[in-house]
């Protein structure tokens, strides 16, 4: 479903990431695991247009997507949940994820009854979010803001979601039920791609994994094998 | 009350009614400013020609109300091609160009003002009655209170469509996070000319109920851009009812100063507010975050 051919991208001065090439087959979840600064996040933000990559190519459901802005990406059902969850803090829990839905919502009707059942869908998922639903994203913890990250991506109705460090910053029971969340968005047929630093999590909920270091794949297999390798289990403690 | 008093409270709040189109104009600054960290410096000319296109489409028998309406589709459609012209341009090269540029779209907006319209101050019509209301001893015209009324409202209504329409709220995401707006969908380059169009319409309303007021020519461009560009550093860039007062304030005290030192001195009070701001903030107006692209 997601192709990506020997892609380069970086910021103003070396490539971060050196000819990284992946591939998601629909319906399954892929793990993108490595240090800090391994070249993860600029991955996927070149991958869902925040970055415009230097040279490669990324192909989602067959079609060139290299270089298109975020914006466009998303309305084709390729959404990013990014690193440090980037809630709307002034805006109310409502609004983000009314903001997930913003393609398909009436830009001057009334939009809150075009979105009121995909609300209480996310409400029923994450019921913190609906008890928070008219408080600012800022003053909620930063769990819930992790959560509000997610349901923001599911009111896009995305086919194909990118979750980049949802474990960040978070206490471990916190990232426990993240995790939770996600593997159950998996089980109910969502195709996934998470990048993170734990390899002991990413590997437990994953089907296949890529290991990353300084911007290029250095092992890339099923998670269950990647999980027995004691080399992996060493470097990416956690 | 002694006569004095009642006469320099005549001066106070004609000039603070005055003071809330300052007001106004100042408003367009932060609705740009929010979006895209970005402000017209021709904001005065934008005004201007709003004032100008308003008398001429009355000129071909239009009703007010529409003239009115005409003038703000041509403010929108300017502030829109402004921000196309010489703002996108200088972000997309991550300088501060687009400051002088948009200086130069102003005088180039200004230079064809000359042409079109010529040197002279024209009166603005406008339907209102010409007697005066008596307030507590103090007489208000009905410009002056077009001025409040037109200055509130336009003020409210963009607030309530920011909080009421989903376009407002992509607006408002844009401001606080371009990036993760854009990963929401929304073409954060749309809500930013969206904004410079609401905040051209409000300029160009302005200037339709400044114009029965103070008349309208080429010079009002220049003086109305300082001041409220002074009202704007002083409330600061995020609240709208900070411009309010501060509109009003210095309105006011342009009109004591006039009367009390002088008509010559009419136009000190925006200077020097202006000059102690930028005393008082020495690292620019705006802080660094102007240079930053959106
Ligand atoms: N905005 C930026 N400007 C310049 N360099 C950056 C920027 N963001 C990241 N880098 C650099 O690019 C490299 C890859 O960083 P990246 O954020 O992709 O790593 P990561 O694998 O996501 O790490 P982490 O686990 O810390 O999120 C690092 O050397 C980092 O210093
Ligand atoms: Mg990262």
């Amino acid at each position: 479903m997601l192709n990506v051919e020997n892609l380069h991208a970086g910021y103003s001065g070396d490539d971060a990431v050196r000819g990284i090439s992946l591939q998601v087959a629909e319906g399954s979840c892929v793990a993108l695991v490595g240090a800090n600064g391994a070249g993860k996040s600029t991955l996927v933000k070149a991958l869902c247009g925040l970055l415009i990559p230097r040279s490669g190519r990324v192909s989602f459901d067959g079609k060139e997507i290299t270089g298109l802005p975020a914006s466009e990406v998303a309305r084709r059902g390729l959404c990013l949940c990014p690193e440090g969850r980037r809630v709307f803090g002034p805006l109310t829990v409502e609004e983000n994820l009314l903001l997930g839905a913003y393609p398909r919502l009436p830009s001057f009707g009334p939009f809150r009854r075009a979105a009121s059942s995909d609300l209480k869908h996310i409400y029923g998922m994450f019921s913190r979010l609906g008890e928070r639903r008219l408080q600012q994203a800022g003053s909620l913890s930063g769990g819930e803001q992790q959560m509000l990250a997610i349901g923001r991506v599911l009111m896009a109705k995305p086919r194909f979601m990118v979750l980049d460090e949802p474990s960040m910053g978070l206490a471990p029971v916190v990232v426990k039920e993240v995790f939770e969340a996600i593997r159950t968005l998996h089980a109910s047929g969502m195709t996934i791609l998470l990048s993170e630093q734990f390899a002991r999590i990413a590997l437990a909920i994953s089907d296949r994994a890529y290991i990353i270091e300084r911007g290029s794949v250095v092992l890339e297999g099923p998670s269950k094998e990647l999980a027995k390798n004691p080399g992996v289990m060493a470097a990416y403690l956690g | 009350m002694d006569a004095t008093y009642i006469a320099l409270a005549q001066m106070a709040v004609g000039g603070g009614l005055m003071g809330m189109a300052y007001a106004l104009v100042a408003y367009g600054f932060q609705l740009t400013y929010a979006a895209g960290k970005a402000v017209n410096f021709g904001q005065g000319e934008l005004v201007m020609l709003g004032a100008f296109a308003g008398i001429s489409l009355a000129g071909t028998g239009l009703p007010y109300w529409v003239s009115v309406l005409g003038a703000m589709v041509a403010g929108a459609a300017l502030g829109w091609l402004v921000e196309r012209v010489a703002v996108r341009l200088a972000l997309k090269q991550h300088n501060e160009g687009w400051i002088l540029l948009t200086i130069i779209v102003g005088l180039f907006a200004l230079s064809s003002v000359e042409n079109i319209w010529g040197r002279e101050d024209r009166a603005f019509p406008a339907p209102w009655p010409t007697g005066a209301l008596d307030i507590f001893g103090i007489s208000v015209t009905w410009p002056e209170l077009a001025i409040a009324a037109g200055a509130l409202g336009i003020m409210t209504l963009v607030e309530l469509a920011k909080r009421y329409t989903m376009a407002g709220i992509a607006v408002q995401a844009v401001s606080a996070d371009p990036e993760a707006a854009e990963l929401c969908g929304v073409r954060s380059r749309s809500a930013i000319s969206l904004s410079w169009a609401v905040s051209g319409a409000a300029a160009a309303f302005a200037g339709t109920v400044l114009g029965p007021v103070t008349t309208v020519g080429p010079t009002m461009a220049a003086a109305l851009t300082l001041k409220a560009f002074s009202v704007a550093v002083v409330a600061g860039l995020d609240s709208g009812f900070g411009l309010l007062i501060a509109g009003i304030a210095l309105g006011a005290a342009e009109n004591l100063s006039g009367y009390v030192l002088g008509s010559g001195w009419r136009e000190a009070p925006g200077l020097i507010l202006l000059i102690l701001a930028l005393a008082i903030r020495p690292q620019g107006v705006f802080g660094k975050k102007i240079i930053r692209k959106v």
